[in-house]
């Protein structure tokens, strides 16, 4: 099918859609191009889920400045949008004199950076915030929290879609022609001819950038792979634990998750495979070592489950990470925005970011404000709202209503990993075995799917190979 | 909230049989809680014949063992609240419960938890590798076939010789699927030698002794495995991998009792079950509530989940009654040769049965329960092989030493 | 060939060397007593099985229904029971107990229901 739109943005993770929801604001048309068949499968649904205080950044850089913008922003944001954010506090623990230079050093560049609440610490004050961390004084950065990056990324999916925008899931784009001053892009089966093309593609943008004419960029992908520790760990462990930083590599940190789990990770291997993400045996095993050191609860038994993450990130010839980029290339294609190593602190920042390509694109143009646009979400339909409180998922306590609700989302994802992030079942202890068949069976039932045509994620993922028995009593 | 009598949590071979216990000793209010719509536990899905020989004395199928006792519990008025999860136990014995009409509260004057274990996952045994669909524990894979009538895949590699696994295999197997082997991390297999017989030897799938898989394949859905032989500390060996194409990856790795709620409430648990550490009453650390079947420490037979709840019954209702004789004296530990025993403490105070399961297989052995220098019971055994619960008798523990079990 | 097994007649678990001579008579060393020879040489000559699986149920609250059969039969019937096991179909309701193929394939034993499924409610 041919479709026109005034702005096609290609990505539909958390930036890809913080930009459509900006754009949302205004009368154009907005497209939202996703290759997967959800919002979260690659970078925005795998990473610490941290939002960072911004003083791991080199000062002037966009980073710095889009990170401390998003971090004083986050906490209306999560009321606005309804997803979990705690401003729990982390710390950047150190035990030599070079460790506190480098503290000293931080501190400094965060409050260049108009970073605030940042402050160093004994080894009391620091047992007193994190009892089990190993160290013997620390940086504390008390405006850095955690979020649910599937929440985070979903609610605004489903908020910029309220607003009018229109999704196209897994439609990966091929290419883009140029013809008349408007972008003829190709993706699936369908071609989107628009004024305005925004490149919001994460670990496609290079690619994606090239078919705009917007060449030789070097994009790398730094793969981190995490361990996931149990709920029980929960309680010991009431805010991130990091050592202590470089500009290029936040180190194998301790992350507590918004829900009561643990993450150790991650660690930071090059690769260009983009789509592999299977976490290796020595990895699990040097995860575990190397956090032990910082905070001693890490044990094989507790383990629940591995996943890794990899970030886009822009590389000089020498190898040397730069900033975000985010531009227009005049030279090139005056009516493209072209994100290039859109990396952490990239979570925190996406509206920030999104708000910077909202003022890029407007100013160049005639666009109308809408008058009936509406930014809030709600919270997400949990355990306390059902009435029938069944649950399907005992390990996480997801009740009938929820799964139903969450099948039935707005985007029209029908994957069981779409009802995995968007109720935590599946994520629990027993890693879906005692779940798996009745949220399989409430997909074929709501939405009439066949068994062999459910999925896990992508199209390749199916489930089931059918009916055991079948009427014709095959 | 809801003041009751003596609760079971738990509708599987273990709770049932303890309620009908409870009834038949005269309780007059049993509550039986269960978490799925139906009772009867794992049974539902367990389809092989096997099970009652030692209760009933006949070998039958899970669901009819399941539905004898249900039948039993109707017949005495039992009350069961089917759909409804226990999500907390607090140390004065209130329960709370999700349930079809919200969150409901249930004092009870002693608790049984019964609520069996889970199975271990990919996750948790951190296979490398990517993370394809088609990847499912036995239990989840033997649900789908038989209560959900869905084939997980067409062509099958198995990892773990535990009878879950060998059952699948044949299962599998007779629903047309390919079931290529069956690989075990030991380097002796985990199930019953009748089911090596009757659910590999049969078909001519083959087990391989001292293998596991070392890296899964495949983006969207799993397309094969590697496999590779471990040595004697069960690590990989390099060199010695080879992949195995497949659809579909079943895991037979483990049963763990499922101890959250207890945990929670502050119930000690033995690491080495991971079930809790109770006494020879089946009481665990926290008054009045025990624990029984699965949930405790994996058993062999329902048959004997079944006999052991009914222990725990009895026991229960003396705790109700102000008739037990509590106190955690002494511990019992596994010493040479035992991996694991249970009940883990004693009052001391009279008599007890060490149930136990050894390390390794061995031939004419004695297993013994001592205190100190003094043997309280000792029992000889032809065989004794880890994948079978093997008890032991002892007399009462008079000393005030720590009583250890071994093997001879 | 000479095969070691692990007889399943009690808990001793003796483990059985036996060999299938050329005249069709089993030789069998190692059993603690005669059950265990019997044994293997019936497993040997006509091992018989009992097997459980799903029938298809029509107008049922469930798709299927468990069944087992009555009686361990010749290991070389299981495949054609199976088959006919997929072929059949039982109305609802099925009890516990009910005949689902009777003397399936004259192998003298049933294909009986093991679970029960109530009629679906209209």
């Amino acid at each position: 099918m041919h479709y026109r739109f005034d702005i096609v943005i290609i990505g539909g993770g958390v930036v890809g859609s913080s930009i459509a929801r900006e754009l949302s604001r205004t009368t154009a048309s907005v497209a939202v191009l996703e290759r997967n068949p959800d919002v979260v499968d690659e970078t925005s649904g795998r990473n610490s889920a941290v939002v960072h205080g911004g003083f791991a950044y080199d000062r002037g850089s966009l980073k710095a400045k889009l990170c401390v913008e998003g971090n004083r922003m986050m906490g209306a944001l999560s009321e606005e949008l309804g997803f979990p954010f705690v401003r729990c506090g982390k710390v950047l623990v150190g035990n030599t004199d070079e460790d506190l230079r480098t503290l000293e050093n931080t501190i400094k560049q965060g409050y260049d950076n108009g970073a605030s609440g940042l402050s160093l610490i004994d080894s009391a004050k620091l047992h007193e915030l994190v009892p089990a961390v190993i160290g013997s004084f620390a940086m504390f950065s008390e405006n850095s929290g955690i979020l649910d990056p599937f929440l985070y990324t979903i609610h605004i999916a489903e908020n910029a879609h309220e607003n009018g925008v229109e999704y196209f899931l897994s439609h990966e784009v091929s290419s883009i022609a140029k013809k008349d001053g408007r972008h003829f892009i190709s993706a699936g089966d369908d071609t989107f001819e628009a004024d305005w093309v925004v490149n919001a593609a994460g670990l496609g943008a290079k690619a994606i950038s090239d078919m705009l004419g917007i060449e030789g960029y070097k994009v790398i992908g730094s793969k981190g792979n995490y361990l996931v520790l149990d709920k029980t760990l929960g309680p010991l462990l009431p805010m991130p634990v990091y050592p202590v930083p470089s500009n290029t590599y936040m180190g194998i940190h301790v992350t507590p998750t918004v829900d009561g789990n643990v993450t150790v990770g991650p660690d930071a291997i090059n690769t260009d495979d983009f789509s592999y993400y299977g976490v290796p045996a020595d990895k699990m095993e040097y995860l575990r070592e190397s956090a032990s050191s910082l905070w001693p609860h890490i044990n094989k038994k507790d383990v629940i489950r591995t996943f890794s993450g990899i970030l886009p990130k822009w590389v000089d010839d020498n190898g040397k990470i730069q900033d975000f980029r985010i531009e227009i290339r005049d030279d090139i294609d005056s009516m493209a925005v072209n994100l290039i190593g859109i990396e952490s602190p990239g979570l925190t920042a996406a509206v920030p970011i999104s708000r910077m390509v909202f003022s890029m694109i407007t100013e160049r143009g005639q666009f109308q404000m809408k008058t009936d646009w509406n930014g809030h979400h709600d919270k997400p339909f949990r355990f306390s709202d059902a009435d029938d409180k069944t649950l399907i998922c005992s390990c996480e306590n997801v009740t009938e209503e929820e799964i139903v609700r969450a099948i039935h989302n707005p985007l029209g994802v029908h994957t069981l990993s779409g009802i995995k992030y968007r109720t935590r079942a599946m994520m629990g202890r027993c890693q879906s075995g005692f779940c798996h068949m009745k949220i399989e069976h409430l997909i074929e039932r709501k939405c009439g799917i066949r068994a062999e045509d459910v999925r896990y994620m992508r199209p390749g993922s199916w489930v089931l190979a059918g009916k055991m028995r079948e009427c014709n009593g095959k | 909230m809801e003041n009751r009598g003596i609760v079971v949590i738990g509708a599987g071979p273990a709770g049932l049989a303890a309620a009908v216990k409870l009834r038949r000793l005269g309780a007059e209010d049993v509550l039986v809680i269960e978490r799925e719509n139906e009772t009867g536990g794992i049974l539902r899905q367990c389809i092989h014949d096997g099970f009652g020989l030692e209760r009933f004395g006949k070998s039958i199928s899970g669901p009819e063992y399941a539905a004898l006792l249900k039948s039993e519990a109707e017949e005495l008025g039992i009350e069961c609240l089917t759909g409804t999860s226990v999500l907390e136990i607090s140390k004065d014995r209130t329960i709370t419960a999700a349930s079809p009409s919200g969150v409901v509260e249930i004092h009870a004057e002693a608790i049984i938890a019964a609520a069996g274990c889970r199975e271990r996952s990919r996750g948790s045994i951190m296979i490398p590798g990517e993370r394809p669909a088609g990847v499912y524990t036995a239990g989840t894979a033997q649900a789908y076939m038989n209560l959900y009538n869905r084939m997980p895949g067409r062509n099958a590699v198995i990892l773990g010789s535990g009878d879950i696994g060998l059952i699948m295999a044949r299962r599998l197997t007779l629903e047309g699927a390919k079931v290529s082997a069956v690989f075990e991390l030991q380097d002796h297999p985990n199930g019953l030698e009748r089911n090596i017989v009757q659910c590999l030897d049969d078909y001519s799938i083959p087990l391989y002794l001292s293998h596991t898989v070392t890296e899964i394949h495949g983006k969207d859905r799993i397309e094969g495995v590697t496999v590779s032989a471990v040595d004697g500390n069960l690590r990989p060996i390099e060199g010695t991998e080879k992949y195995y194409s497949c659809d579909t990856l079943i895991l037979s790795v483990g049963l763990i009792p499922d101890n959250t709620i207890l945990e929670k409430a502050g119930v000690e648990i033995d690491p080495s079950t991971n079930g809790a550490v109770v006494d020879e009453h089946l009481m665990t650390s926290i008054p009045g509530i025990f624990s029984a079947g699965n949930m405790l420490h994996v058993h062999d037979l329902a048959d004997f989940a079944s006999a052991e709840a009914e222990a725990a019954a009895e026991n229960a209702f003396l705790y109700a009654s102000g008739k037990l004789d509590t106190g955690r004296n002494l511990s019992v530990v596994p010493g040479e040769g035992v991996s694991h025993t249970v009940p883990g403490r004693i009052t001391g105070h009279g008599p007890f049965t060490a149930s136990l399961r050894v390390r390794k297989k061995e031939r004419g052995k004695t297993v013994e329960v001592r205190q100190g220098g003094k043997i309280l019971g000792y029992r000889f055994f032809p065989l004794v092989i880890p994948s079978q619960m093997i008890s032991v008798d002892a007399e009462a523990a008079a000393g005030c030493e720590n009583v250890e079990v071994i093997v001879r | 060939m000479k095969k070691i097994y692990t007889c399943i007649i009690c808990p001793r678990s003796c483990e059985l060397e036996a060999d299938i001579l050329p005249d069709g008579q089993v030789s069998v060393s190692g059993n603690g007593c005669p059950r265990g020879a019997e044994w293997i040489r019936n497993e040997l000559s006509d091992p018989k099985r009992t097997i459980a699986s799903s029938v298809l149920v029509e107008g049922g609250e469930k798709e299927i229904v468990s069944v087992r059969l009555s009686s361990p039969v010749p290991l070389r019937m299981i495949f054609p029971i199976m088959d006919e096991i997929r072929r059949v179909s039982a109305k609802a309701p099925v009890s516990i107990g009910d005949i689902i193929i009777r003397d399936v394939l004259s192998s003298g034993a049933d294909v009986i229901a093991t679970s029960s499924v109530l009629a679906k409610k209209e």
